[in-house]
């Protein structure tokens, strides 16, 4: 599968998915803007008090942001890697296609929309008055380390979707959890002290405070836990690879 | 080319998938096996066209898939010189909000094509599909027909070293089916190679340098197409013969009468084919077992060839004949009709009966509608068309008017 197919599939699931309605593509970003009002509405009051720094809606929604849409990504990949085979059972029974290589074109369809929403959150930023440091270029490197450890997730559970199709449910009721056990939303001081130290096993906490900390705090990542993260992605990766290899013709003949 | 050794593929049968997880924790078996190829070997030269043939569930859409790469097989290795284009997988990732154009790009580069390479071709597709304006009108506006023409417009312009066709030939209207026979003949004379599954014993005849006859995975006959579809008749044959002796009788509800005598069987069968298919022109054996039920005499037992829209092609009884039958109680007779097949080729079916003499009033004892089908295929001479076969004599005649 040629790496030009990879980039026009990503091109056309941006377009896709609004084929046919007036403003297509801009629903991409239409969703996150729609969530993010939301969120400020109903949680700035609450939590934006326990923000260090001043407390105006404005940091509030500048730590919900930097959060929110890196989650929105990393959760929409998984849950879309989970069920690519199945779902792209039209193309796989007709035409040869390399299964690990074709999940690849939902990573960068989601890349995409996480770009243009970081653009659009980028320029709130700058026009709410905060200064942005020159830690910004670290983020680049967080999403991709993110963006791995979705893949080597969701190819992980592609397999095992394939015979099991309880996984995809599975799957979305465990990224609804793990969203709310990540303090996107909230800041995990408004929580008892005992809970806290449990965060430190969250892995998505590894990114999500590191980007927290480049947009509000400006202060660098938190490195060490990136790159712990990184090798448990590869891991995983590897994993998922060697079991793929034992099952590639059964999810052929699945599929 | 392609070479072929020693394939084989069998599919593990679950109750549901699941069950294939349970089965690597637990180790044990949960399946049931289906061998759907054993030991297939074959290779096709460049420039071959070679038929798939066998009944259904004989294997034919595996080992499509296979040679595809869709699924892997058990074993066995096959060798393939360049890219495979299936016709089987025409239209493959449409999108019916896109254009014609857009959907050129995008089923082109799933067949393999890269962009640029689409770029030039985009007018010979265009105009190989006869879309004209609606080519850039999304695709939700077509008809199956238009679609299907996009389709293996876009398929037959991806120059692959091999085409795999299964059944598709019937895309469009004449003028267009024309059009890819023509396309694909020209494809062939550039060295690609066509593998072709149909139930069509005429294309196979027709169109292929070899043939393979699959029957329950196994490779049964391999080579000539003429001995490859004999071969094949006669295994349908060995079936149909199986369920022979009730045909009659299930068919109740298509033959009527007074049942005082009764047909029991009707066969048909080539006489160098010694099957079911023949040739335009082959003699031909129609056997007609009748019964009696009590004493009867001057009756006539006929039989009708019609074609697969029912209209009636040749008729004929005893009686026009100049015979006259006579059974008694209990008797068996077979009345075998020989008859030169001059007819195009299709499908044909046989209706039979029997009934007493138009002078006594032609009562009809038992009459049997469509017992019997055959097909003709292929033709040995001259090179015709149409329904019938004639024999024109051919002179010329210099400088008169």
């Amino acid at each position: 599968m040629k790496t030009s197919l990879i980039i026009e599939y990503a091109r056309r699931d941006l377009s896709e998915r609004f084929a046919g309605s007036e403003i297509g593509g801009l629903w991409n970003v239409v969703w996150p803007l729609v969530n993010i009002a939301i969120y400020t509405i109903i949680f700035s009051k609450i939590i934006g008090a326990r923000l260090p720094g001043d407390s105006s809606a404005y940091s509030y929604s500048i730590y919900l942001v930097a959060g929110l849409l890196p989650w929105n990504t990393f959760s929409s990949t998984i849950t879309r890697i989970t069920t690519v085979f199945v779902q792209k059972r039209a193309i796989l029974t007709k035409i040869r296609v390399s299964l690990p290589y074709l999940p690849i074109y939902i990573v960068l369809s989601e890349a995409f929309i996480y770009f243009v929403s970081m653009m659009i959150f980028i320029v709130y930023v700058i026009l709410t008055g905060y200064e942005i440091s020159e830690y910004i270029f670290f983020v680049p490197l967080i999403f991709a380390v993110q963006q791995i450890f979705a893949f080597s997730v969701g190819f992980f559970c592609a397999i095992f979707y394939v015979f099991m199709r309880d996984i995809g449910e599975v799957v979305s009721i465990v990224m609804q959890i793990w969203f709310w056990f990540t303090p996107i939303v909230y800041v995990v001081t408004i929580l008892p002290e005992t809970l806290q130290p449990l965060f430190r096993y969250n892995p998505a906490c590894a990114f999500i405070n590191s980007y927290q900390q480049i947009f509000l705090f400006n202060q660098p990542p938190f490195l060490r836990n990136l790159i712990f993260l990184a090798i448990i992605a590869h891991i995983i990766l590897i994993a998922a690879y060697l079991i793929y290899l034992k099952l590639e013709k059964d999810i052929r003949d699945f599929v | 080319m392609i070479k072929a050794e020693n394939i084989s593929k069998s599919f593990k049968i679950y109750e549901k998938p699941s069950d294939r997880l349970k089965e690597i924790v637990s180790g044990l078996d949960y399946h049931s096996k289906v061998h759907a190829l054993r030991n297939i070997s074959f290779n096709i030269e460049d420039g071959e066209t070679v038929g798939i043939i066998g009944q259904n569930g004989a294997g034919k859409s595996t080992l499509l898939k296979i040679l595809n790469g869709v699924i892997l097989p058990d074993c066995g290795s096959f060798i393939n010189s360049g890219r495979t284009t299936g016709l089987l997988e025409l239209g493959t990732g449409f999108n019916i909000e896109y254009s014609g154009i857009e959907n050129i790009y995008l089923n082109g580069m799933l067949l393999g094509m890269s962009k640029p390479e689409i770029e030039n071709k985009l007018v010979t597709i265009k105009d190989f599909s006869d879309l004209g304006d609606f080519i850039n009108k999304p695709l939700r506006t077509y008809s199956t027909g238009m679609t299907m023409r996009l389709a293996f417009s876009i398929a037959v312009h991806a120059d692959p070293k091999c085409f795999l066709v299964d059944e598709v030939l019937t895309v469009g209207d004449a003028y267009f089916q024309h059009k890819c026979i023509e396309k694909l003949r020209e494809f062939r004379r550039n060295g690609g190679s066509i593998i072709f599954v149909s139930h069509d014993m005429n294309a196979i005849k027709m169109l292929c340098d070899k043939a393979i006859l699959l029957n329950n995975g196994e490779v049964v006959e391999y080579g000539n197409p003429d001995h490859v579809v004999n071969k094949y008749s006669f295994l349908t044959a060995q079936m149909i013969d199986r369920g022979n002796k009730m045909l009659v009788e299930d068919r109740e509800n298509i033959s009527y009468g007074t049942f005082e005598a009764k047909i029991s069987s009707v066969s048909i069968r080539g006489e160098m084919s010694e099957s079911d298919i023949i040739f335009s022109g082959e003699y031909a054996v129609i056997k007609v077992i009748v019964e009696s039920q009590v004493d009867l005499s001057d009756l006539a037992v006929g039989f009708m060839l019609k074609d697969r829209f029912g209209q009636e092609i040749f008729g004929t009884n005893t009686f026009h004949h100049g015979y006259d039958i006579s059974l008694a109680k209990k008797e068996k007779l077979a009345i075998v009709f020989k008859v030169q097949m001059n007819l195009g080729v299709g499908k044909y079916f046989i209706t039979s009966a029997i009934h007493s003499k138009p002078t006594h009033g032609s009562k009809h004892l038992h009459w049997a509608e469509k017992v019997v089908s055959f097909e003709v295929a292929g033709n040995k001479g001259n090179y015709y068309e149409g329904v019938c076969k004639l024999y024109p004599d051919i002179s010329f005649d210099k400088g008169s008017d």
